[in-house]
């Protein structure tokens, strides 16, 4: 079960790099360089705040997740890692 | 009384006795009587004023730039009249003193958007009484969430209710976790308006368009936001027409697009570009109805306030 868990997560991570990539226009970032627990904003990716618009679209458009709590996005939006175990949540209801 | 940048002098300017007063006088005698109040206080600001002055120098220097010193004084004091009668007019609005017989061109589409549930941003800026506007959109029976910071001047913030429960204006900070994104995106996903400043940064990045014939920053969040929301831009302008009278135009609704790949800053640029050109035409119309207190012309322009990312 734990193991069908992380084999889900890392699937999930793995299409988040290349999407986010994609969508942020991120031209000289490879998806190996985003390591799980990298920061998206400040220090780190280097994002900012117009940049979560595009990420929160594209949690819509490729996963069917929505984020509606400001409260949440706090802890949803640190790393590709916990983008990934909120999507999973909200597919698996776990 | 005028409403210029927000420094902590510019503050003193819109004190609550200050308010109370005014307030006071418009119950008593009317808009009118609240109106003749306004030209000797004017007349003091421009002729002692100067910071308040020289604030509104950078837009009359390129809106008139024929004229010599003494017309731009003198022009400066008439823009001070302007912009209390509209501070006066959004006191009388709330306190309930008064209606505003509003024509808004460009209804009917704004109307049909919202009747299909598309949420919209709507682009305001520094010209007319876009807070009084606000309340002509009522009937759109839609929440407004104005992106910005909650009015530092509390005696202000009061007066206009805006955020109070009943209020269907309510307030996006952008100090929040990533700007206030989050309930941006939310509120357009759910069908309402969020309200964003177009003429003036505060700090956030922008984009130089040519405006009124030199290079001034817009920022782009607005189309931004849009393109990737997939929802139009909804310019809003207006200005006093008559005692109890504004006109308001809504008739400019851009859909800005992004092409992936190409230059995201330089097709932003392009849509901010569109939308000066809008208000630049606006203004040669209606040249005493722009409260921009703030060069926005500066070379290298960095505003006081600063960046939030987090």
């Amino acid at each position: 079960m734990a193991a069908d868990k992380e084999t889900a997560l890392q699937e999930i991570r793995e299409i988040l790099k290349v999407k986010l990539i994609e969508q942020l226009s991120l031209e000289d970032v490879k998806p190996e360089e985003i390591t799980d627990e990298l920061p998206l904003f400040g220090e780190g990716l280097g994002l900012d705040s117009l940049d979560a618009v595009e990420i929160i679209v594209l949690l819509q458009r490729n996963f069917g997740v929505e984020v509606k709590d400001a409260q949440e996005s706090r802890e949803i939006f640190q790393s590709v890692n916990t983008l990934a175990e909120y999507i999973y949540q909200q597919k698996t209801g776990a | 009384m005028p409403d210029f940048d927000r420094t902590p002098k510019a503050k003193r300017r819109g004190n609550r006795p200050g308010i109370w007063f005014f307030k006071t006088v418009m119950r008593v005698a009317g808009l009118r009587g609240a109106y003749a109040l306004l030209y000797p206080v004017c007349f003091y600001y421009a002729c002692f004023d100067r910071a308040a002055v020289r604030s509104a120098l950078p837009y009359l220097s390129r809106r008139f730039p024929g004229m010599n010193r003494w017309q731009r004084e003198w022009a400066a004091y008439k823009l001070f009249v302007a912009q209390g009668k509209n501070l006066i007019d959004r006191h009388a609005l709330v306190a309930g003193a008064v209606s505003f017989d509003t024509g808004i061109v460009g209804y009917d589409q704004v109307a049909a958007l919202s009747g299909e549930g598309q949420g919209f941003i709507l682009l305001t800026s520094h010209v007319g009484n876009w807070q009084t506007v606000m309340h002509s959109l009522e009937r759109l029976e839609k929440t407004v969430y104005l992106l910005m910071r909650p009015e530092e001047n509390p005696a202000l913030r009061k007066a206009v209710q805006v955020d109070s429960e009943k209020s269907r204006l309510k307030i996006i900070s952008p100090d929040q976790h990533l700007g206030g994104m989050v309930e941006v995106m939310q509120a357009l996903e759910q069908g309402d308006i969020v309200s964003i400043m177009g003429d003036r940064t505060y700090g956030a990045d922008g984009v130089d368009v040519r405006f009124m014939g030199a290079t001034a920053r817009f920022p782009y969040s607005a189309f931004h936001i849009a393109a990737s929301a997939g929802c139009p831009v909804v310019v809003l302008l207006s200005s006093k027409t008559g005692i109890n009278s504004y006109s308001v135009n809504m008739a400019e609704v851009l859909w800005p697009k992004l092409v992936r790949g190409q230059d995201r800053k330089k097709q932003l640029c392009d849509w901010v570009q569109q939308y000066a050109d809008i208000l630049e035409n606006y203004l040669l119309v209606h040249p005493l109805q722009y409260f921009i207190f703030y060069d926005i012309w500066e070379s290298g322009n960095i505003d006081h306030r600063t960046k939030n990312v987090e």
